[in-house]
């Protein structure tokens, strides 16, 4: 157990499955919400694209300053919220050179968009004219503040739609990419697992049977497994999917229903050398019933080498998955990154450039399949020492 | 030996069998009604009962059973209900380009993974045998689409070097050089792209096999015989070599055609693969049940083939049983 | 004449089996193989012989230290590039491996083995060699039809002939046969040692027999020599030495096997 602590993989494993537990946590939104301008870059990226911004004023808070270091935003939008209709009063816009506009009399439920011909009139400019850079024009500090007389109460929610959000940007609907991430570790950690658990159950099922019974059961589940790996599976799951729905329960079920020949394979072998070994003729001289010695000696000497080649089937399942719901089959309610990577090619992530969009689901499959293929190694380096050495990971 | 090769042919034509079994299960339980999805809903009962018989949707499930098996044994396949025409036309305009697709890649991976491999077998501890154990690793993590995708948005889309879709240019050039060229333009990524995926599992498989193989006695007696390095390599590592290879060439194809479904996806590419995703889809099942009983049949006769050079390679196979490898 | 000269083998670190240790496995070992002489090389598994075998046509895993020298008619082998010693391989030295050994080509036929080495040493074509394959077999006790086998097609006995007949095929001038009768029943071994005698009588071979079977080394060689953990400690004359062993390993040996006579 102590190697298991010197891998690098173990450790990601456990990274990866607390952020998939506690990861929604980190984001104020839900990770479904449109939280910025759609294909925002990250913001890391461009420090000349302003950043989204939300301000806020209010009683308590009459007046805001801007430190503006950037490029004009993208898309400009006003909302005022307010009880009571103060027509006296505006929201007044000063510029870094002291020019001022008056945007908006502060009468309750106002809405002004960037791309309203009013509003772009009020602003003194031709109805082909971009307001957002007109309020924009230089580098400077801004100054957001109330003027003129009247009792008040409410809010004035002021957005900016800059070009960079979050870590990892937004997609083509404004959703945050770090969130969605988060959350598609959940479905590939679910489905990889479950799918890969449940068909190492029927391939040891079908393989014990066929090892320990032969004859015809034998025959009948070798050939079987034959038929199932000597044709393309995926235009089957693809059916299926179709077919049954596209909930994430039955992708597992469907998936565990093609992939556990392997597994049967090998314990089929493993229970052909075992069967003979002297200790079970023993047992069965005795009058141990097959039950018995199937659960009792060859389903526990087989067990090691089962943990090895299960771990070692999880990227197949993973991938599956993410094939699946990148070819558009999968649940569009559920966040996973193979849909994420489905959206990114069907909704304009090349138009757009938004590479940003493609990296994290992408880099997020390979990684958690090597996390697994690592895992597998060690497991099968334990169960065989002879397989030592000879591996990168 | 003809025993041998009997048996195989006998295997195969089971398994197009099952495939034949398997093609009317699955696409004839498609959710949807069919007929629905051809016709305008204010199409009278009438028509839309004239419209089942033409599909024969009508008939009890054996009969349309037999008529199916017959149909498509003869490669009619009906009409296909989402574009009107005959799905056997729509295949063979599609089949070329899936073969010349999944045939170049599969050639090029495999000789360049095995090149490759053997020498990382020879040069053991270098820095050659190190990449080719992680680009074996990574090849079997990196999802294909998403490396496709990040091939088509660095070499199409930031350097529009190649075509972002399709598999001709849109009006296609003049016969001749002018749209050969063209055709080659517009394979040449997904093409590498298979490639760049392909070749780190085989040079990974050759590279294991072949350093179990220079370790066995007969090499070193090769060698004991004074023989050159290029005929113990060729003639006898190599040749050891190759049942194997042919062995791990049929496990490997039936994934390789599911493939072409996600390449074709991708780049949009005129292929069978992707006349199967619209078709499974859009319910169009006498279309989803053609293009999988094509790649079904393209896979059984490749696995066919590679059985039968097995038997040529290695002298054991052929006295042995003649059940699963 | 092979003349070998304190011949000390160290191997590396990573040997096939992975064990680690730097122990040497031959230490001084000095003995010569002559022309139409029968030599043996006795001793414990494990004692170093096959690793003497091995160095004398430079076949030692890369890695593994070696000093002394190995004289082939005054040419040092030990000093040779790989090229050189190719030349000398099989045309001058060749090698019958032991019976448990995978020692053809599992998908070649017997026969492609012989070719093979008629055309890449002696540049004889295909239907050349075709014709010599029969006496060939015939020099080592075998059927030429056989030559049209695969290997997992012969028996045991008839493998280990063909062996012979494949090291027979550039009439070398020394044969070095490592334990060319285990893993045999008794008939076919005294056979095969017939076979061998009869070379060396006959064909003016010099042949050099290992074996752990020291009674039969006595009974067949001219000059015996026994190897201990890596280190001869007996040469000269088989009758000589089963008299009167000089080192106490091999007096322990040889009453051990007299006691075995007696009893049975």
């Amino acid at each position: 157990m102590k190697g298991l602590l010197k891998r690098w993989s173990f450790w990601c494993l456990l990274g990866l499955a607390a952020l998939a537990l506690f990861g929604t946590r980190l984001f104020d939104a839900l990770p479904e919400a449109e939280v910025a301008a759609p294909f925002s870059k990250p913001l890391w990226l461009d420090r000349s694209l302003p950043p989204t911004m939300d301000l806020e004023l209010s009683g308590g808070h009459p007046a805001v300053e801007l430190d503006w270091t950037f490029s004009a935003p993208s898309r400009f939008s006003l909302r005022v919220e307010t009880a009571l209709p103060a027509p006296s009063r505006f929201v007044e816009w000063t510029l870094p050179g002291g020019k001022t506009f008056r945007l908006t009399p502060l009468n309750g439920g106002v809405e002004l968009d960037g791309r309203d011909m009013a509003f772009k009139r009020s602003l003194g400019l031709p109805p082909f004219g971009d307001a957002s850079s007109a309020l924009f024009p230089e580098r400077g500090t801004y100054r957001i503040g109330l003027t003129g007389e009247g009792e008040w109460e409410g809010s004035v929610k002021i957005r900016l739609e800059g070009g960079r959000w979050g870590l990892l940007g937004t997609d083509q609907r404004g959703r945050d990419i770090a969130a969605l991430f988060v959350a598609g570790i959940r479905v590939s950690l679910l489905v990889g697992i479950f799918a890969t658990l449940l068909a190492t159950f029927l391939g040891t099922s079908l393989g014990l049977a066929a090892g320990y019974r032969g004859g015809w059961t034998d025959a009948v589940i070798m050939r079987t497994v034959d038929l199932l790996l000597s044709i393309p599976l995926l235009p089957i799951l693809m059916a299926l999917a179709a077919l049954w729905g596209k909930g994430l329960w039955q992708l597992i079920l469907i998936l565990s229903v093609f992939s556990w020949m392997g597994t049967a394979r090998t314990v089929r072998a493993l229970t052909l050398t075992l069967r003979d070994a002297q200790y079970i003729e023993d047992l069965r001289g005795l009058g141990a019933p097959a039950s018995y010695i199937l659960r009792r000696h060859l389903l526990p000497e087989t067990l090691p080498v089962l943990l090895a080649t299960m771990t070692l089937g999880v990227p197949g399942a993973i991938l599956s998955e993410a094939g699946l719901s990148f070819l558009g089959l999968s649940d569009p309610r559920v966040i996973s990154w193979g849909r994420m990577l489905h959206e990114a090619q069907s909704f304009g992530a090349f138009t757009a450039g938004a590479w940003w969009m493609l990296l994290p689901p992408g880099l997020g499959i390979a990684l958690l399949c090597l996390v697994f293929l690592d895992l597998g190694k060690y497991l099968e380096e334990r169960v065989d020492p002879r397989l030592r050495g000879g591996n990168v990971l | 030996m003809s025993g041998y090769w009997a048996r195989r042919t006998g295997s195969a034509l089971l398994v197009l069998g099952l495939v034949l079994v398997l093609n009317f299960v699955l696409f004839r339980m498609m959710p949807g009604d069919p007929v629905a999805s051809i016709i305008d809903p204010n199409f009278s009962p009438e028509a839309k009962a004239r419209l089942s018989e033409v599909y024969g949707l009508d008939q009890s499930l054996p009969v349309q059973f037999l008529r199916y098996v017959r149909s498509t044994l003869t490669f009619d396949f009906g009409i296909s209900f989402l574009t009107g025409r005959p799905v056997m036309e729509e295949l063979k305009s599609r089949l070329p380009n899936t073969v010349v697709l999944l045939g170049t890649s599969l050639v090029l991976s495999s000789l360049l993974g095995t090149w490759l491999g053997m020498k990382a077998a020879r040069k053991r501890g270098s820095l050659l045998e190190k990449c080719v154990l992680w680009s074996g690793a990574l090849s079997f993590s990196f999802p294909s689409f998403f490396v496709q995708l990040v091939l088509l948005m660095a070499f199409a889309a930031a350097l529009p070097l190649f075509p972002l879709r399709g598999t001709l240019s849109v009006p296609p050039p003049a016969e001749g050089l002018p749209l050969l060229l063209d055709y080659l333009w517009h394979m040449a990524l997904p093409v590498f792209s298979l490639v760049l995926l392909g070749f780190g599992g085989w040079a990974l498989y050759v590279r294991n096999l072949m350093v179990k193989i220079l370790g066995e006695d007969f090499i070193l007696l090769a060698r004991a015989r004074g023989l050159p390095e290029r005929n113990i390599i060729l003639g006898h590592a190599f040749r050891t070599l190759l049942p194997p290879l042919l062995t791990i060439f049929l496990l490997s194809l039936p994934g390789i055609v599911s493939g072409a479904v996600i390449t074709e996806t991708v780049f949009s590419l005129h292929g069978v693969g992707r006349f199967l995703l619209e078709a499974v889809t859009g319910h169009d099942y006498p279309a989803a049940g053609a293009s999988f009983f094509l790649l079904a049949l393209l896979t059984v006769s490749c696995n066919l083939l590679s059985d039968l050079l097995y038997g040529l390679t290695d002298p054991r196979v052929r006295m042995e049983r003649g059940g699963g490898r | 004449m092979i003349d070998i000269r304190n011949l000390s083998v160290t191997y590396g670190r990573m040997t096939s089996e992975g064990r680690g240790s730097q122990a040497a496995a031959v230490k001084n070992v000095s003995m010569t193989i002559r022309k139409g002489q029968f030599s043996a090389l006795a001793g414990e598994s494990g004692s170093g012989k096959s690793t003497v075998l091995m160095a004398i046509p430079g076949l030692l895993p890369p890695g593994t230290a070696v000093s002394g020298e190995i004289l082939l008619d005054g040419k040092n082998l030990l000093a040779l590039p790989e090229n050189d010693l190719n030349r000398i391989r099989w045309r001058r030295i060749a090698i019958v491996p032991q019976g448990a050994m995978n020692s053809f080509t599992p998908v070649l036929t017997v026969g492609r083995h012989v070719e093979e080495v008629l055309s890449v040493h002696l540049g004889l074509s295909r239907k050349e060699a075709l014709e010599r394959i029969p006496s060939l077999f015939d020099l080592a006790g075998l059927d030429g039809e056989l030559a049209r086998r695969y290997p997992h097609e012969l028996s045991g006995g008839q493998k280990q002939r063909a062996a012979i007949a494949l090291a027979l095929a550039c009439s070398p001038d020394y044969l070095l046969c490592d334990e060319p009768t285990t893993a045999l029943d008794v008939i076919t071994q005294q056979g095969i040692i017939a076979t061998l005698k009869n070379l060396v009588e006959k064909k003016g071979l010099g042949l050099l027999l290992i074996s752990h079977d020291l009674p039969l080394a006595a009974s067949v060689a001219d000059r015996l020599h026994i190897l201990k953990d890596g280190e001869l400690v007996e040469e000269g004359d088989p009758a000589e030495i089963t008299a009167r062993p000089r080192n106490p390993h091999t007096r322990a040996l040889v009453k051990a096997l007299l006691d075995l006579e007696e009893g049975s």
